[in-house]
Parts: structure tokens; sequence; C-alpha cells
């Protein structure tokens, strides 16, 4: 997430700076991340912020009709729905990864026995709100089938086209962007998540194009260690 | 199954759960989608996401969690159709399940209280429904002029707002200013739902006796018209009374299906 919002204000053109901060989950005023500083305010989670850059004069979708608005927001929808739910998923309901990644990442700030702690908490968190929304009893494959789904449909949606909604950038390429660039780049304990999306060439081609025109513009060692850095700390949530 | 619905019972197989479901039927070759481009089928699970991400939470809340609508609709209509004693136990059970995964799912900081978190929900909702609205601007379905799977979501989801009469009707009121989303909702109960009665009928008790009433009026016109044949029969005595008995048979089959179809 915290890549989509960077990925988002690229392309508004908005100059920003990365901090990584370990305490960053009680920084923010709602406990989600990214969140921003700017000035006196703090503003966190992607759909304010985004509200926020708009009130402010930088808004993405202001060239699309109404159904296309609804069309993005559905779209929107379905990332957070899928791809969101399985990166959680992967990351604290799969006990491989939770062992060998999550647990040691998401404590790392922290000393014994307080990295153990916070980590179970944080699990037993997710997996509350998998069981409440039935995906605890779906298996890895299950999960894999479904981001299978969500790629492919987002795959169709995004033809021969640069974007999502032709030539100009919206919120919704930065989202799609900020999640399939974490997922492609992430080690993980099974390359399989990566592999479902390395199968839409036309999606890789996406966050290729979108990593250079964005990304790589600026200062090009920084930005691009900013960016797998933060891709780091998206998976830490 | 006890406790999930919707399940379709097959022959022998009993499948639960909606995507099961759909694909179950797809593979038996009942598939609505089969004119839609890829592009048009992605959209359909774009849209599927939108409504159970924004709207289903506050149709959750309406029918389950809102007090006075539990108590005076939901609770009594479930329990109605369950067997004593789980009529006692499941209603309760998924109330505090829908309250547990609304709180989860939404109720993070900075909504601290339920009655934020519930404020956020309808918001949602409406937003949706505004959303849905504008996509299905004034063409019949969704995708052109014959429904498809996002039709019968989105019917899915807004038949119970539009004709479930609660005290309580925020939601109900909302879709009522949206006059495109309400004669979609017409269209398709005029279309699809005049004579079964499905196990949530959204109209609840209404449809049920509309449809018994109908019943009756089939089981009356056929019984007069066996009264005629039975007059044309005995005034002209060289029919064999064989004949007879096989007509009313006939008659007794034919009413007896119907009223299989009314059971639960």
């Amino acid at each position: 997430a915290t890549l989509c919002f960077q990925a988002f204000l690229q392309m508004c053109n908005l100059p920003i700076q990365v901090v990584c901060r370990a305490n960053a989950e009680y920084m923010s005023p709602s406990g989600k991340l990214p969140f921003i500083h700017v000035g006196n305010q703090v503003v966190s989670e992607l759909g304010p912020i985004v509200q926020f850059v708009k009130a402010k004069g930088h808004s993405l979708s202001d060239g699309l009709d109404e159904v296309q608005k609804a069309e993005m927001k559905a779209y929107m929808e379905l990332v957070n729905n899928m791809l969101l739910t399985a990166e959680l998923y992967l990351q604290w309901c799969d006990d491989v990864t939770v062992e060998e990644i999550t647990h040691p990442r998401y404590g790392s700030p922290y000393p014994w026995p307080l990295n153990r702690i916070l980590s179970y908490q944080k699990q037993w968190e997710v997996r509350r709100k998998m069981k409440a929304i039935g995906w605890a009893g779906k298996t890895l494959e299950q999960v894999l089938e479904d981001v299978d789904q969500c790629c492919q449909a987002l795959s169709q949606r995004l033809g021969t086209q640069p974007y999502f909604f032709n030539k100009q950038p919206t919120e919704l390429d930065a989202l799609v962007f900020g999640h399939l660039f974490t997922i492609l780049t992430t080690q993980l304990t099974t390359d399989e998540l990566s592999e479902k999306v390395k199968n839409y060439s036309n999606l890789t081609a996406f966050c290729r194009r979108i990593e250079q025109q964005y990304f790589e513009g600026h200062d090009k060692d920084s930005s691009a260690t900013a960016a797998a850095r933060s891709a780091k700390r998206s998976l830490l949530r | 199954p006890l406790e999930d619905v919707p399940v379709l019972i097959s022959e022998d197989i009993v499948i639960s759960q909606p995507a099961k479901i759909l694909n179950f039927l797809r593979k038996q070759k009942y598939n609505a989608d089969y004119d839609l481009s890829a592009k048009q089928g992605a959209d359909t699970l774009a849209y599927i996401a939108l409504l159970e991400e924004k709207l289903l939470p506050a149709l959750l809340h309406t029918f389950w969690v809102e007090a006075e609508n539990y108590c005076s609709v939901t609770k009594p209509w479930f329990a109605s159709r369950i067997a004593f004693p789980l009529s006692l136990y499941l209603p309760g059970k998924m109330s505090r399940k829908v309250l547990n995964r609304i709180l989860l799912t939404r109720g993070g900081p900075p909504l601290y209280s339920l009655t934020e978190v519930e404020a956020q929900i309808y918001r949602d909702a409406k937003e949706c429904l505004n959303l849905l609205s504008k996509r299905l601007g004034t063409s019949q379905f969704f995708f052109g002029d014959t429904p498809t799977t996002l039709d019968a979501f989105v019917f899915g989801f807004l038949a119970p707002i539009y004709k479930v009469c609660f005290p309580r009707v925020q939601l109900q009121e909302h879709l009522k200013q949206l006059p495109n989303l309400c004669r979609f909702c017409d269209d398709i109960l005029t279309c699809y739902f005049r004579l079964t009665v499905s196990g949530h009928s959204p109209a609840g008790q209404d449809t049920a006796d509309a449809n018994l009433q109908k019943l009756t009026q089939l089981v009356n016109k056929e019984s007069n018209l066996i009264e005629k044949m039975d007059d044309n029969l005995r005034k002209s005595p060289q029919h064999p009374p064989r004949k007879l008995t096989t007509l009313k048979l006939a008659a007794g089959g034919e009413e007896s299906s119907p009223l299989n179809r009314l059971s639960p």
C-alpha cells in the first residue's frame, strides 16, 4: 500500500520523501499505513489521502465520466478485496511463510520477548478477520486461484492499453502497480504468487512501464532502494 | 447443511456458497455470461467485489443487527423456516456472526463506536447504490438487453432492500430515489419470479400469499374445467367412463406438483 500511494503521488507530480519508522503504525491516526505528514496535518490510508490531495487541487480521475468513475471504484474494490486479502493471508495464515519470514520481520525492531508477543498478537488479529470474512477455511491453492482470477480480470481490462483508462494514469493504476510490484519483487518461501502474476505479460509490462516512468526518472539509486525498502515495509503491515 | 445459505441441492449433490453454485451450474452448461466479452467478464468480477465490500455490510446490518428490524421481521421469518429447537438458537448466532464481521472488517480506528461504524457503512452503501445507478443508466440490464450473472447478483442484493417491509428503512428510501434501479428490480421480479417461490423470496410473506392466491385460482380454473368436462361426458353417454378417471388423475397430478414447489 505504501508503494501504491507513492506511485499515486509521483503520478500527481508531487514531491515526497519516504521515511522508515518502526512505530509507523502508532504514528498513524488510524493505526493503518500508509500515512502522510504535510505541514501540520497527518492523513492516513489511501482513500482519505486521495481525497486530501484532491482537495488541494490534484486529481488523476477528473477526465473520467461518471460510468468510468464507477468502474474505477469497482476495480479498486476488486483489488482490495482479492489482492490485499490474499497478501494478508499469505503473510499471516500460511504457516511456513509466517514462521520463516513474517515473524522475524515484524518483530525485528523489538527485543525478545516483545517481538514474539507483538507478532503473535498481529497474527491472531489477522486470523480473526480472515475467519469473519470466510477466508480462514481456504487452502493456499484456493487463495492462489483467486489471485489468478483477479489478475485475469485486470489483464483483460487492461488489454493493450498503456493504463487502465487509456492514456492517463489514475488512482487505479497506482493501486494495481503498488500491489503487483510488491508481489513480483518480494522474496517469499515460494514463487507461486509471483508466478501467477507473471503469467500475464501485459501486467508485468504495465509494472515495468510505471516503474520506469515514475521511479527511475528521479534519482536512480535512492528511489529504487526507497521503493525496494518500502516494498518490504508494506509487507510488514 | 445447517447454517450455510444459499444451498443448491441437485439429485444427491449439495453445494453451498454462491461461487461454488455458479461453477456447478456452468459445468452443467447453464451460463448467463456466454455472450459477454472478456472485458465485460472482468467488469462483472469487479462490480461483484464492489457490492460485497460496500453494500453487503449495510445490507447485513439492516437485516441482522438493527434491533427493530431484527426483532420484528428477520428473526420470526427465519425462525418460521427452521425446525424447533434450532429456531431459537440459529437466528441469534447469525446475528452475532454478522455483527462480528462488520466490526472486524470495518470497525478499526478512527471509528471507535458502533454508531460511527454504522454511519460509515451506510454512507458506503449509499455511494455504492449511486454508482450502480450511474452504471446502469437507461439500459435494461447491466450489459445490454439480456441478463447476466452481474444482474443476478445485483438483483440479489437490491431486492431485499427494495421489497422487504422493515420498520427502519434508510437504505430503502435511498434506493427509491434511484428510479432506474427500482425499475430494474421490478423488471426481474415480473419476468422471473411470477409463480415460483424460493426459500429467500424477497417480498417474503407477500409473495407467498400472492402465489397461493394464483395457485388457488389455477386450481379453481382446473376444477371448473373438470366440471364442464364432466357435464359434457354425462350428456354424451357414448364416451366410456374410463376417460373421466384419467382426467381426474391428470388434474390431481398437476395440482400436487405446484404444491410441492411451494413447500420450502
